[in-house]
């Protein structure tokens, strides 16, 4: 999974997350409030039943307590007693324009609703009289239902259904607008990503965004025409400079080689010659690495043998030759079998000399070189290893990093113009190989290219 | 010294003078040089070579076109000089019929060894005969002459001593060599090479178990040391 859709997937989840938490915490604070508010109705209720216990009868005469007329004046609030035939036997700061008898119906009315617009309590003691209390109008508000059971059972099994509906509403909505957000942006992070490795591609320039997508194209482009005006001013100046070096080999080659000349002199052509090769091998590099870079050069896919290709490219440099100093020793890890991989064998030997090469140019002693070929379970592996001076830790960090370096050799405060290594990554790179440096043992430096074989 | 006669085509009169001096000084006599295109042309026409040097960028007509000309009418040996070095450009001067291919900047050296290798393969001699330690190759009758006795090569011992007397002096891998006698898909005939190995060192060599001509290179391939050629 691309880092794209990596984005948006995490983009998706935190979202339903969000949902869930906020789910949650509405939940929390509804429970929250209603138990503050049975709390606090608890605190300030005016219990009917308490009251109705503390207005007593003794001897006939109704007598209330200290503690249930604090109650009624706590709460502003009136209360009576009627007996078994609606009479009114005791009342307390009960408004004088409310009748002092009640029919059963009027009893049935305000005990379910207001007496005169008062809002009333009603309890029903064991002794056949009723107990009420009254309140201001304005205080209370005082609901009636009567539902049939089929009517609550549907209405609370409709409320979670309606309640589940609006969570998979919401979800599949959450989903829908993620998935447009990501169809759009995607190719336009994409399209980032490739710019930010050098490879612009072209955005459909549509939709909202098409002017992100426009403006993105225009960078890609800028960035090709950038990009090929450096590799073509490369290739015109290395074009331009070979004809020149054609002659400045040529004639110090013939210089070196002219036996009328003073020793001296033909020392000193000799040293332009292997300055001019030098130079020679550079322009050759700067041209390839800019080629690999650019994706300028059209890299073959041949079916070939790995044996092969460290055979060859041992092969030239030893027939190039070399001093008696360097030895170059080849073997191959399964003696008598081929290991194939798809790929350039051009380019392998070349990655190969550039190897051995290194190792020669930073071994001026001489030393002791081992080219191997071998194959693992769905790799197959070339191996440099020299016994030379080998590099430091630091280097070698720098060598095993992502840090473009072109030769092993320490830095010293200089540039390094040499393009051997980064060549070398190169091409294992467009092969889909991977470079590794190690330390040899007892001494040197080994450097392991496994490629995927076919 | 060399007969053979040598046309270099360049724009560069630098450069034109230089191979020149590089050709004389290897000693060969007749070196004649050319300009442009149509000039090699005409010089062609007026006196034929048996050798072209042919630079490819050129103003008006370029080394390709002036080659499909050649080869409309000759099959004379040209070798590509140009400054453009990739292989693209190496494949396209092949396809269009050149015999090999040389990137400036080059050393007189290589492309003294270019000539001479196309110009051996391009006119052998009639009675060539390679000398080794302790024989003689006859090519043209595919035989080894070893202690006044004559013995025949076969046609892939003749086949292999032919790829290591090109590249005489030079490792030449085992498989460039399988491929040489078993064609394309020579994977697996490392034996068969190492019998036909075997075989010519009994014809050429005076001890084939310690040769001294055709020498195993361990782990890469053979090469072949010569004595001297006639």
């Amino acid at each position: 999974m691309n880092s794209v859709r990596r984005f948006f997937r995490r983009y998706i989840f935190s979202t339903m997350g969000i949902l869930m938490l906020f789910l949650a915490v509405n939940f929390v604070l509804f429970a929250g409030i209603m138990i503050a508010g049975y709390e606090n109705s608890r605190e300030e209720s005016f219990s009917i039943r308490a009251f109705s216990e503390r207005v007593t009868r003794r001897e006939g005469v109704w007598t209330a307590d200290d503690t249930a007329l604090d109650m009624l004046r706590e709460n502003r609030a009136w209360a009576m007693i009627l007996d078994s035939k609606g009479a009114v036997v005791w009342e307390r700061d009960m408004p004088p324009e409310l009748p002092r008898s009640y029919t059963s119906a009027q009893v049935a009315s305000f005990s379910r609703w207001y007496l005169e617009g008062y809002p009333v309590r009603v309890w029903a003691g064991e002794d056949g009289f009723l107990t009420v209390a009254g309140f201001q109008p304005g205080t209370r508000v005082k609901f009636y239902y009567d539902l049939p059971f089929p009517y609550v059972r549907f209405m609370v099994m409709g409320g979670i259904g309606i309640f589940c509906a609006n969570l998979g509403i919401l979800l599949f909505l959450t989903l829908k607008n993620a998935r447009r957000v990501e169809r759009a942006m995607s190719p336009i992070l994409q399209g980032i990503q490739d710019l930010g490795r050098g490879k612009p591609r072209r955005l459909e320039e549509k939709g909202e965004l098409a002017e992100i997508s426009a403006g993105l194209n225009r960078a890609g482009d800028y960035m090709m025409k950038k990009d090929n005006t450096r590799a073509e001013w490369i290739r015109g100046v290395s074009h331009d400079i070979r004809t020149p070096l054609s002659m400045v080999l040529g004639y110090a080659g013939e210089l070196e080689e002219d036996g009328d000349l003073p020793p001296a002199a033909r020392q000193q052509a000799g040293i332009i010659r292997r300055q001019g090769e030098k130079m020679r091998a550079l322009v050759e590099n700067l041209n390839l690495t800019t080629r690999l870079d650019y994706g300028l050069l059209s890299v073959g896919r041949e079916e070939m043998d790995c044996v092969e290709i460290g055979r060859q490219a041992v092969s030239e440099l030893l027939n190039e030759g070399l001093p008696d100093r360097y030895e170059i020793l080849f073997f191959e890890e399964c003696p008598g079998k081929a290991v194939w991989m798809t790929g350039d064998p051009a380019l392998l030997r070349r990655m190969l000399d550039n190897l051995i090469r290194n190792s020669v140019v930073h071994n001026p002693e001489g030393c002791r070189i081992l080219v191997s070929v071998g194959s693992e379970t769905g790799t197959c592996a070339f191996l440099v290893r020299d016994g030379g001076i080998g590099i430091s830790d630091d280097r070698m960090a720098a060598l095993n990093g992502e840090r473009d370096i072109s030769s092993t050799r320490e830095g010293a405060g200089e540039t390094e113009h040499g393009l051997g290594l980064k060549i070398v990554r190169q091409i294992a790179a467009i092969h889909g190989g991977t470079v590794r440096f190690e330390r040899a043992l007892p001494r040197g430096l080994s450097v392991r290219i496994a490629f995927p074989a076919r | 010294m060399f007969e053979k006669r040598i046309l270099a085509v360049d724009d560069d009169p630098d450069l034109q003078k230089m191979l020149d001096s590089i050709f004389r000084r290897a000693g060969y006599l007749h070196i004649r040089t050319a300009s442009s295109g149509p000039e090699a042309l005409r010089m062609l026409k007026e006196e034929p070579s048996d050798f072209i040097i042919l630079d490819v960028r050129m103003p008006g007509m370029d080394g390709f076109a002036v080659l499909r000309e050649i080869r409309r009418t000759s099959r004379i040996p040209v070798l590509m000089l140009t400054a453009r070095g990739e292989a693209e450009d190496r494949i396209a001067g092949l396809e269009s019929g050149a015999d090999d291919y040389l990137a400036k900047p080059f050393l007189p050296r290589e492309l003294l060894l270019r000539v001479q290798a196309i110009l051996n393969r391009a006119y052998p001699e009639p009675d060539r005969r390679v000398e080794l330690a302790a024989s003689e190759v006859d090519l043209e009758r595919a035989e080894a002459i070893k202690g006044g006795q004559r013995i025949s090569l076969t046609a892939r011992e003749l086949l292999l001593f032919r790829k290591l007397y090109e590249n005489a002096g030079r490792i030449v891998t085992t498989g460039i060599l399988c491929e040489t006698i078993c064609g394309e898909f020579w994977q697996g005939y490392e034996t068969t090479l190492s019998t036909h190995i075997r075989h010519l060192r009994e014809k050429i060599e005076k001890d084939p178990s310690r040769p001294v001509s055709l020498l195993t290179v361990r782990g890469l391939g053979y090469r072949l040391v010569l004595k001297e050629e006639k």
